[in-house]
C-alpha cells in the first residue's frame, strides 16, 4: 500500500524538508564540481529537474507494468539504469532537433546525469516507499526541483568564498563542503514548515 | 565482424545482458529459499515476541514457535494463538501506510480482547531517529497489559518516554513523530475491531 | 641521486590510492554514500566492503573484455558489469544479512553510481592488464574504506555512544551521556569530511614540502 502522504506536501517535502542533496545525500558529485559556475549550475540544475521527472514516471510505469507482475525485483537495479540511459539518450536527441540553443545550453550536462546517484536514488525511494501515480510524479519534480535549488543557492555563495581567504587545505573542494553542511543545517529549519512528520 | 559496427554492437550488447540476467536469475534461484526463511524467521520473533513468549537467541525460535503457537484461519486471515501463563492469546499481522511506506506489525490480544499483550514491528520504512523510534523499546512497551476501550487505544503527545499507566487505553506518540504515531494507531484500532468481531462471531478458540 | 625509494607497481598503486590519491579526499568521489551510511560503523563496514569488491572485480572484468567491447557502448557495458556485480552483492546482503540489508536500504543499489568505480574502471582499466586493475580497485576500495570508518568512528561514538553497536560511551557516562544529535544528521557528515580533507592535505603539503628541503639539502651538502 502507497505511504499516507498528500503529493502537495510530498512536493514541498521533497523540495525543503527532505532534500534529496542536502538530506539524502545524492548527487554531490557533479554538484560539488559544477557549482563553481553560476551559469553551468542553472543549465545542470534545469537538466536534473527534467530527466528525474520524466525517469520517475516512466521508471513507475515499468515498475508496475513489467518488474511487478514478472517477479523480477532482483533485477530492478539495471532495468532501472537502462531505463535512465535510454530516457537521456532520447532526450538528448529530442532536444538537439527541437530547440538547438536549449541544446547547447544543457546537451552537454545531460550524458552526465546518466551516472548521478540522485536520479537511480529517488527511483529506489519510490520503489521501497511504494508510491502511486501522483505521489511519485510531485517527489520526481519536487527531488528535482530541490536539486536545482541547492546548486543554484551553493553556486551564489561559492562566488563570494572566491574572494575570501581561505586556508590552502580548505581551498576548492573542502571549503564548498563546509558549506553544504551549513546549508544542510538551514534547511533543517524547514522541518517545521510543514507537518510532515 | 568490424568490432565498431553496428552489428557487432548490438549482438555483443545483447550476448552480455543474457550471460548477465542468466547469472542473476540462477543467484537468485539459489537464494531464494533462504531469504523467505530469513522472512519467516523475523516473523516468528515478531510473532512469539507479541504473544510474551520470551527466546534468548534465533536458534530457539523455530522450535519454540512450533511447540507453543498453533495458527487458526479465520475468514480475516491467519490467527495465531498460544497458551501464555495458563491464559491463551491471539496475535496477528498487521500492516499499514505509514509516512515513508508500509509499517508492519504483529500485535498480540488476551482471549476476551480487553488488553493488548504485545506489539512488535516486523518491517517499517519511517525516518530514522524521528518515526523510527516506533520500533525502540519503550515504545512498543506501552502495549504492553493497555487496556483496550470502547475505540480501542490511543496514540497521543505526551511526555514522550512511554505512558506507565495501562488502565487509561492511551499510549505516548513519538515527540516530533505525529504522523507516523497515527499511522500506528490506526492500523492497531482496526486490527483490534477485527479481533472483536472475530471474538463476538466465536471464531477465538 | 633521489632521495626517494623505488617501489614496485604493486605497492605503488597501493600507497596512491590510499594516500596520495585519495579518491574521498584528493579525488572527491564517491561522496554521496560516504555522508548517507556513515552515522553507523556496521553499515559502513559492510558498505565499503561492497564497494571495494565491486571496484576491483568490476575493473577487473572490464579490463579482461577491453578488446571485445565495442566503442560506442563502452559506458553502457560500464555500467551493466558495475551492475551485475552490486546486484550479486544485494542478493548476498539479503541472504546472509538481512538485517544489515535492510538498514542499508537503497544505498546498496547506490553503488552502481559511486563514481570511484566508474573512476577507476575509465582511468585504470581501460589501460592495464586485468589482476592489476583488480588491484587498483581493491586498494581504491580501502582508501574509500579507510576515511569513511574514521568518520563514522566519529559519528557513531559521539551520536550515539557506541562502536559498531556496542555501547561504549553510552555504557561509560551512564545517564550522564548526551548524545550529540547533529552527529547522526546530515550536516556532520559534511563537516567531517571536510575536516579529513583539511588534515589530509595539509598534511601532505608539509610532507612534499619536507622531501624537497631534503632533496635541496643534500645536493647542497653535496656541492
Amino acid at each position: 500500500m502507497s505511504p499516507l502522504v498528500h503529493p502537495i506536501t510530498l512536493l514541498f517535502a521533497s523540495i525543503f524538508t527532505s532534500n534529496i542533496l542536502l538530506a539524502n545525500f545524492l548527487g554531490m558529485c557533479s554538484f560539488i564540481s559544477i557549482s563553481k559556475d553560476q551559469k553551468s549550475s542553472f543549465g545542470l540544475g534545469l537538466a536534473v529537474t527534467l530527466v528525474m521527472t520524466i525517469t520517475m514516471v516512466v521508471s513507475w510505469a515499468v515498475l508496475k507494468l513489467v518488474i511487478e507482475p514478472l517477479g523480477l525485483d532482483y533485477l530492478s537495479f539495471i532495468i532501472f539504469i537502462i531505463v535512465i540511459a535510454a530516457i537521456v539518450q532520447i532526450l538528448e536527441m529530442v532536444i538537439d532537433r527541437v530547440s538547438p540553443a536549449l541544446y547547447m545550453a544543457l546537451g552537454i550536462f545531460l550524458p552526465l546525469i546518466t551516472v548521478n546517484c540522485a536520479i537511480l536514488g529517488a527511483i529506489l525511494f519510490m520503489q521501497i516507499r511504494n508510491y502511486n501515480f501522483w505521489q511519485t510524479l510531485s517527489f520526481g519534480f519536487g527531488s528535482g526541483a530541490g536539486w536545482w535549488l541547492a546548486i543554484m543557492l551553493l553556486s551564489s555563495i561559492r562566488k563570494k568564498i572566491d574572494a575570501a581567504p581561505v586556508p590552502a587545505g580548505l581551498k576548492g573542494p573542502g571549503i564548498t563542503i563546509i558549506t553544504i553542511g551549513f546549508m544542510a543545517m538551514a534547511f533543517i529549519g524547514f522541518s517545521g514548515m510543514l507537518s510532515v512528520q | 565482424m568490424k568490432r565498431d559496427g553496428m552489428l557487432y554492437t548490438v549482438l555483443f550488447t545483447f550476448i552480455i545482458c543474457i550471460v548477465f540476467v542468466f547469472f542473476l536469475a540462477l543467484a537468485n534461484e539459489l537464494t531464494k529459499d533462504r531469504v523467505a526463511s530469513n522472512n519467516r524467521l523475523t516473523e516468528r520473533s515478531a510473532i512469539l515476541s507479541a504473544l510474551g513468549i520470551a527466546y534468548t537467541s534465533p536458534d530457539q525460535v523455530d522450535s519454540l514457535y512450533d511447540a507453543q503457537v498453533s495458527t487458526l484461519n479465520t475468514d480475516q486471515g491467519p490467527v495465531y494463538k498460544a497458551t501464555v501463563e495458563g491464559q491463551a492469546r491471539y496475535a496477528a499481522k498487521v500492516a499499514g501506510p505509514g509516512l515513508w511506506g508500509t509499517i508492519r506489525a504483529i500485535l498480540a490480544v488476551d482471549e476476551r480482547v480487553e488488553r493488548i499483550e504485545g506489539f512488535q514491528i516486523v518491517s517499517h520504512n519511517e525516518t530514522p531517529g524521528l518515526g523510527g523510534r516506533i520500533d525502540e523499546p519503550w515504545f512498543k512497551a506501552q502495549f504492553r497489559g493497555e487496556k483496550i476501550g470502547p475505540q480501542g487505544i490511543a496514540v497521543l503527545q505526551g511526555s514522550g518516554k512511554g505512558d506507565p499507566d495501562p488502565e487509561n487505553s492511551q499510549l505516548d506518540a513519538v515527540t516530533g513523530a505525529s504522523r507516523t504515531s497515527q499511522a500506528v494507531q490506526d492500523m492497531v484500532n482496526k486490527e483490534i475491531s477485527l479481533f472483536k468481531s472475530l471474538r463476538d462471531k466465536g471464531g477465538l478458540q | 641521486m633521489s632521495a626517494a625509494k623505488k617501489r614496485g607497481p604493486v605497492s605503488e598503486i597501493l600507497v596512491q590510492n590510499l594516500w596520495w590519491n585519495n579518491p574521498i579526499f584528493i579525488q572527491v568521489l564517491g561522496i554521496c554514500s560516504t555522508l548517507a551510511v556513515t552515522n553507523n560503523l556496521t553499515n559502513t563496514a559492510i558498505m565499503t566492503i561492497g564497494v571495494s569488491l565491486t571496484t576491483a572485480f568490476s575493473s577487473m572484468s572490464l579490463s579482461a573484455m577491453n578488446k571485445l567491447i565495442p566503442n560506442k557502448v563502452r559506458m553502457i557495458v560500464q555500467v551493466l558489469v558495475i551492475s551485475f556485480f552490486v546486484i550479486i552483492i544485494d542478493i548476498v546482503l539479503r541472504a546472509y544479512l538481512p538485517d544489515i540489508s535492510r538498514s542499508l536500504g537503497p544505498y546498496v543499489g547506490l553503488i552502481i553510481t559511486n563514481c570511484i568505480i566508474m573512476g577507476r574502471a575509465e582511468g585504470f582499466a581501460r589501460s592495464n592488464p586485468p589482476l592489476l586493475s583488480f588491484w587498483d580497485g581493491l586498494t581504491s576500495g580501502f582508501g574509500y574504506m579507510a576515511v569513511l570508518m574514521l568518520i563514522a568512528v566519529v559519528r557513531e561514538l559521539l551520536g550515539f555512544g557506541s562502536l559498531f553497536g556496542i555501547p561504549l560511551l553510552s555504557a561509560l557516562l551512564g545517564a550522564a551521556f548526551t548524545p550529540w544529535t547533529i552527529m547522526i544528521m546530515a550536516p556532520s557528515a559534511f563537516f567531517l569530511v571536510a575536516l579529513v580533507m583539511w588534515g589530509a592535505k595539509t598534511l601532505q603539503e608539509n610532507m612534499k614540502i619536507a622531501s624537497k628541503t631534503a632533496v635541496q639539502t643534500k645536493q647542497g651538502g653535496a656541492k
